[in-house]
């Protein structure tokens, strides 16, 4: 049999065996639109320079890009050339995924770096070395609607465009940006003498003008200058429809806008109430590295360096509306110097504030983004809102636990194993056991394959999850730490107890999430199936398909769809609430709505998977209980008591107690309906574990603690609720 | 028992059946509606109905090809369907000998079995997608469909077993019995009477077990590099990225990806109480 | 056919002892019936001779083939299941031929097997159902056919006729015998229900507690009762018991209310004061203005041709077969009943045992 099954599985790998092999070039990038398109017509020029070459090409979605990147290269995955933006390259060099494309040392170096602009290759050198050929650099500009600004002159200051407010309808906005992203509100910081982050990669988005910046935008938004809350695609449909009269957006924006609507870039205008400081946006400078393991350096240092060739660089400028780093690509094509937007935004880029490379730059978003939708939100003042931005950033990027001799853990690790082998041996030695052992050997041929499998790909990636957890990990460096994960976990990382973001609050929140889920999915699932098994009900089986149907929705989608229906503009809840005369509600504003957003996200997600468990429960029970229920007397409410609860609880237990161990776990739901908005306060421990490991610089150790906490809990709730219940 | 319920409770129950309806529908609709609106930006309106009806997000998410020409999205419905396909078969069948065997004999073992089993199902997966990927790229399996195959069935395993050992526990023994008597050995009694019997339990199974796959995509998105190697999901969340969300074409790429499994669902739905309840009434 | 011997089976299951040690030797084509309380074993004896448990001690003979360690597909025998265990999946016919698919044997000699059996228990226009789909008289048919079908050395049947109501069971219960008689092969028979022992069995196995108790003809069994146990479980209704003495005529034996003859050819050696335990079956008294036997009537039912009368001696429950037709007595009244000394039943009152001298 086992035999039989072998086969099977062979044939299935060889049907599936690599669908890619390796020997070419691979490139990554995470392009899309314009961009992408230009990049693909570039490649597609290469290809046909290099026939004998195969060139594969991957888009990976941006959010997954680093950590994709961060995870393939160290196990030769990953491309050889890979385009990304110069801030990640400090810590790229220090996990060893780079390899300089240039030396100091070189004879060529400084041939190499003259056909550059400056700032693209300071950008993109490190100790010296080159590490990527700089490709483009990406600032935002102010594009304006000339139907809408009419003056000749671009807008010199944020003020004149303020002005435009009592001359636009109520649905048109004189600006619009992403006014809760950092890197949006980072010109405005600047203008006013602050900054994000310090050389010495110090969290500096607090203080006097970290305040004003944040006034300047509440003002702004009391002001209806400016949208709430919007997202990239909100500024450019806004913009493309002609309910903005300007936008803060980089070229991509050009790049989509296409000619559905006429307009104009100029940089950013000046603050009147900073002493006429320019809005200073980041500049980003994108580049062709090429990975430390890649088989073929020199061909693929050749793949990166001809993309920033003239013709190929002309190319990304025109069909991708890239500002592009090559020097002589704007010589060379005299349209170009003439693009009123390209030119405009190289010009901008020339005066832009390089992005920090501090490894540390990357901790600073997320707080950044809290902090100033708080205080947009009206939660908090500016300052405070700033000062638990700072507070999240050190939680984030607190020094590691200092590194512990593992000596111990390992002696304790080998007595137990000398243990476990001695019992062993022991019971081989029991004849009772020897007995029982031989009478199992039939039982095992049936067995095994799958004991194997679960024990390979079940069993052993939770103990290594299990083992992380004693390590310490921050941006692929690791140690041992011995058990400080679980001593700072549970001492909340030293601050309150109940602290946002401390284990014990989570806890609660993940608490009362399960609570709240299994009661509503268990009531309604109850309340539909016995609707359903009446007898006599007309149309019976068409309910039931119809409601069956959340059930084979993949999760994710649901997830999404119901993120965007709680949308405050565009979401139709709210769209009901106001048809029904109520006001929109800012669903993810608060931890109550974003709570009830998610529960009843997860409830349309959970309560057919009960309600047909019920269906098959009631099923089984015999109708002449109710029978004789109603001769003694009991009433319908009673009879439901005293019967249907009692018979439905041993054959629903296992179905609650597996429910409410998925539900405990729900990561879909959470993360992707409210994201943990506001602020991780509506988080569940495992999105938080999420958190740790892909979004806070991939602290796996620190996870792991949160999986192994986790873990803990469910078996100790199972075990004390119900021994035996589930199976 | 059966008298005849007065009018106006019969329609408050379906008054209360059709609000449910409505809930269950809603959001379905809302995506159907956005997918066939030609803005692709979701519409304020409460009432989920497209104003004008185009399907340029059907074909912009059905005709899309990659840069060397080839036609990404049938490559990805054919890696998806292959992948889910592929899991329940496999997780079927390596679910239900064991499943078996812990029903019907006794084995030194078999609780602790159980209990490490059902002690799986607790621990997040948060923190064991970095070391399967490391026992993925041991094995080379890494960015490939068997890999995926093979972790997708391993994770459905633990459930797949403790339904499948319901079912067959609710299966008589004296079936097996009687086919070996009749001359059959226990692999041939288990492969003519006892699977054949298990029937409802088995597709409900396999039904779980390709939707997990079907709807999978963070393993998938870390396991595979190669964008012909994707399976729908993972093309799917490129849609609704941080910075451009289309909406339009995630909810046309929704759309495709649930109606194979709401068919399937369809499908088996007649077996989903018997074969869901066979596992759980047994304590 | 083989005849079948049993030697020293023992069983536990857990910490229970099931089997403790059973010696039986059936001869070729004779019908044992193994008959006892639940819980007595009898089922894992049954099981344990088809191979679905396998003894701890002892061994199984089949004809002269030792069978003990075989897998039961290897024993060449067949059985009829209390739930009939018909396969679910497949129509009779298939159920019919399952058997004989797995021993490959030659389609079209299933094919004229099948019918022939069909035939035989009038199954033909139900060939082509499913079990689901018939009574549960027809699906016993069915159950029997796919044993006869395979012409087994041995049958074995588990409480086949507990899942039929009364009528048809006495009716499967004749064409049983009719089979057993037109097949001439051993059959191994285990019920609770002593009628069908009594009326099926060549043999009579009666079992206590995972041993043999008693073993013989029916009849002689009945009429002679090696225990209190076995004197106490066949006959309906129950054998009526006195706990007494022997007096000093050491003619009779008395007990609080009644005094009954003994039997010197079958309990000569009682010394008078012997405590006994004395046994008198209903069927075995007749009213009697003299007799000895002092029935206080309390229920009397009557059945047509015959009727019982419920009520006490002394002060111990007490049952009597009545002739229908004649005047019965009325609850309240004294009903003077007489036995003969031939219906007189004496157990040692400690070890329960016959002290019937021709016995034990």
């Amino acid at each position: 049999m086992t035999g039989r099954l072998c086969r099977a599985l062979g044939l299935a790998l060889f049907l599936a065996a690599p669908s890619v092999s390796a020997q070419h070039l691979t490139l990554w990038h995470a392009y899309r639109g314009a961009e992408q398109t230009a990049l693909d017509q570039v490649l597609d020029a290469w290809r046909r320079a290099h026939p004998t070459a195969t060139l594969d090409v991957l888009a990976v979605p941006f959010e997954a890009y680093a950590s994709k990147l961060e995870s393939a290269i160290p196990h030769d995955h990953g491309p050889d050339v890979f385009l990304d933006a110069h801030e990640r390259l400090a810590s790229y060099r220090a996990l060893g995924l780079v390899t300089p494309v240039a030396r100091a040392a070189e004879p060529t170096f400084s041939a190499v770096a003259a056909r550059f602009d400056d700032t693209a290759v300071r950008a993109l050198t490190a100790a010296g070395d080159l590490y990527a050929f700089p490709l483009s650099v990406k600032c935002v500009a102010l594009f304006y609607n000339p139907a809408l600004w009419t003056d000749p002159a671009p807008p010199a200051t944020l003020e004149s465009i303020e002005a435009l407010r009592p001359r636009l309808g109520s649905e048109t906005y004189p600006l619009v940006y992403e006014s809760q992203g950092a890197y949006f509100h980072a010109p405005l910081l600047h203008a006013y003498g602050g900054a994000m982050l310090d050389d010495a990669g110090r969290y500096t988005f607090v203080g006097p003008a970290a305040e004003r910046s944040l006034q300047r935008v509440i003002a702004m938004t009391r002001g209806n200058i400016i949208p709430d809350e919007a997202s990239g695609a909100l500024v450019a449909q806004l913009f493309a429809t002609g309910h903005a009269a300007t936008a803060i957006s980089g070229p991509w924006l050009a790049a989509d806008l296409g000619s559905s609507v006429s307009f104009r870039v100029a940089p950013l205008p000046a603050l009147a109430d900073a002493d006429g400081r320019r809005m200073e946006p980041y500049a980003t400078v994108e580049g062709a590295f090429v990975s430390s393991h890649t088989r073929d350096a020199a061909a693929a240092i050749a793949l990166a360096e001809s993309l920033t060739e003239v013709p190929a660089a002309v190319v990304r400028a025109r069909v991708g509306r890239q500002v592009v780093a090559t020097r002589d690509a704007w010589t060379a094509d005299p349209e170009l110097a003439r693009d009123p937007v390209l030119s405009v935004f190289r010009e901008a880029a020339a005066h832009a504030r390089p992005m920090p490379t501090h490894p540390h730059m990357r901790a600073v978003f997320e707080p950044a983004r809290q902090a100033i939708l708080k205080a947009l939100r009206g939660d908090r003042s500016p300052r405070v809102a700033l000062e638990e931005g700072l507070h999240r950033f050190t939680d984030v990027t607190r020094p590691l636990p200092r590194r512990r001799d593992a000596t111990l853990a390992l002696l304790l690790l080998g007595m137990f194993a000398l243990g476990v082998v001695l019992n062993a041996l022991r019971g081989l030695r029991d004849p009772v056991f020897r007995r029982d052992l031989r009478r199992s050997l039939p039982a095992y041929a049936w067995v095994t394959h799958a004991a194997v499998t679960l024990l390979l790909l079940v069993v052993v990636p939770l103990v290594i999850g299990a083992v992380t957890s004693l390590y310490a990990t921050r941006e692929g460096h690791s140690y041992y730490v011995g058990l400080a994960n679980y001593l700072d976990i549970l001492t909340a990382r030293g601050g309150p107890l109940l602290a946002t973001g401390s284990f014990y609050r989570v806890l609660l929140v993940t608490v009362l999430w399960t609570v709240a889920n299994i009661t509503l999915h268990v009531s309604i699932g109850v309340a539909l199936a016995l609707l359903l098994s009446r007898p006599l009900l007309r149309l019976k089986a068409l309910y039931r398909v119809l409601l069956i149907i959340p059930w084979a929705v993949p999760s994710y989608v649901t997830a999404l769809a119901w993120r965007g229906m709680f949308h405050r503009q565009f979401g139709a809840v709210n769209a009901l609430l106001t048809a029904l005369g109520g006001e929109p509600v800012s669903w993810f504003a608060r931890f109550s709505t974003a709570f009830a957003a998610n529960v009843t996200t997860n409830v349309w997600l959970g309560f057919p998977f009960m309600m047909v468990v019920t269906i098959g429960a009631l099923a089984g029970i015999p109708k002449d209980l109710y029978e004789a229920a109603a001769v003694d007397g009991a009433t319908a409410w009673q009879q439901f008591w005293k019967v249907t609860v009692p018979m439905l609880r041993p054959a629903m237990g296992p179905s609650v107690a597996m429910g409410a161990v998925w539900t405990f776990n729900q990561f879909n739901v959470v993360f992707l309906v409210s994201g943990g908005e506001p602020d991780g306060e509506t988080d569940i421990l495992v999105s938080e574990a999420y958190r740790w490991a892909f979004t806070r610089q991939a602290q796996y150790g620190y996870a792991s603690a949160y999986a192994v906490l986790i873990f803990l809990i469910l078996l100790l709730v199972t075990r004390r609720r119900s021994p035996e219940a589930i199976p | 028992m059966n008298r005849r319920t007065p009018w106006w409770v019969e329609l408050l129950v379906h008054a209360a059946l059709l609000l449910a309806v409505v809930f269950a529908l809603y959001p379905v609709l809302w995506v159907l509606t956005l997918a066939l609106s030609p803005s692709g930006t979701p519409s304020p309106h409460a009432i989920p109905w497209p104003e004008s009806v185009s399907l340029d997000n059907f074909r912009a998410v059905a005709l899309q090809h990659d840069a060397a020409g080839r036609w990404l999205f049938g490559r990805q419905l054919f890696n998806s369907v292959f992948v889910a396909v592929a899991t329940a078969v496999t997780s079927v069948a390596l679910a239900t000998p064991a499943a078996y065997a812990i029903a019907r004999m006794r084995f030194a073992g078999d609780r602790t079995g159980m209990r490490v089993l059902l002690a799986t199902q607790m621990f997040p997966g948060v923190a064991t997608a970095v070391p399967l990927y490391v026992i993925l790229d041991t094995l080379k399996l890494l960015d490939t469909r068997a890999g995926l195959v093979l972790v997708y069935a391993t994770t459905a395993l633990p459930f797949a077993m403790f339904q499948l050992r319901g079912a067959f526990e609710a299966i008589p023994r004296e079936l097996e019995e009687a086919a070996m008597v009749d001359g059959a050995t226990r692999w041939q009694a288990f492969i003519k009477v006892v699977l054949p019997a298990a029937r409802p339990a088995i597709a409900v199974t396999a039904l779980f077990a390709f939707m997990s796959a079907w709807n999978e995509f963070i393993l998938a998105a870390t396991f595979l590099s190669h964008e012909e190697a994707f399976t729908l999901p993972v093309a799917l969340q490129r849609y609704v990225g941080e910075h451009d969300a289309d909406w339009g074409r995630f909810a046309a790429g929704a759309i495709v990806v649930s109606v194979p499994v709401m068919a399937v669902f369809y499908a088996v739905q007649r077996h989903l109480v018997g074969g869901l309840t066979a596992g759980s009434v047994k304590g | 056919m083989a005849a079948v011997t049993l030697r020293g089976i023992r069983k536990t299951l857990g910490a229970n002892l099931i089997l403790r040690g059973i010696d039986l030797a059936l001869t070729d084509g004779e019908f044992a019936v193994l008959v006892g309380p639940s819980g007595c074993g009898k089922s894992t004896l049954l099981r344990t001779v088809a191979g679905l448990e396998e003894p701890d001690a002892g061994s199984i003979l089949l004809g002269d083939r030792d069978v003990t360690r075989a897998p039961p597909r290897d024993r060449d025998i067949a059985m009829v299941f209390q739930s009939y265990a018909l396969y679910p999946h497949l129509t009779v016919r298939d159920n019919l031929a399952f058997g004989l698919k797995l021993r490959r044997v030659d389609p079209k000699e299933i094919a004229a097997r099948v019918s022939e059996v069909a035939r035989m228990l009038t199954i033909e226009a139900l060939l082509d159902r499913f079990p689901r789909e018939m009574s549960g008289g027809q699906r016993q048919r069915v159950a029997m056919g796919r044993a006869v079908v395979r012409r087994p050395q041995l049958f074995l049947f588990d409480e086949p006729l507990s899942n039929l109501d009364a009528a048809l069971r006495a009716q499967v219960r004749v064409e049983i015998k009719r089979l057993h008689a037109s097949l001439g092969a051993t059959m191994l028979y285990v019920t609770h229900d002593q009628v069908e022992a009594m009326t099926l069995a060549d043999r009579l196995v009666v079992l206590r507690a995972g041993a043999i108790e008693q073993e013989g003809p029916p009849l002689e069994v009945y009429q002679r009762p090696a225990s209190r146990f076995v004197a106490g479980f066949l006959g309906s209704p129950a054998m009526n018991f006195f706990t007494g003495a022997v007096d000093a005529t050491a003619r009779f034996a008395d007990a609080k209310g009644l005094r009954v003859p003994i039997d010197p050819a079958r309990f000569d050696a009682l010394p008078p004061g012997h405590p006994v335990v004395i046994g008198v079956r209903p069927h075995d008294v007749i009213p009697d203005p003299d007799g000895a036997i002092d029935l206080h009537v309390e229920v009397v039912e009557p059945m047509g041709f015959e009727a019982y009368a419920h009520g006490t001696v002394g002060d111990v429950p007490f049952v009597a077969r009545l002739e229908g037709g004649a005047a019965l007595p009325r609850p309240g009244e004294r009903l003077p009943l007489r036995v003969q000394a031939a219906a007189v039943h004496l157990f040692d009152p400690t070890t329960e045992r016959s002290l019937d001298a021709g016995r034990s």
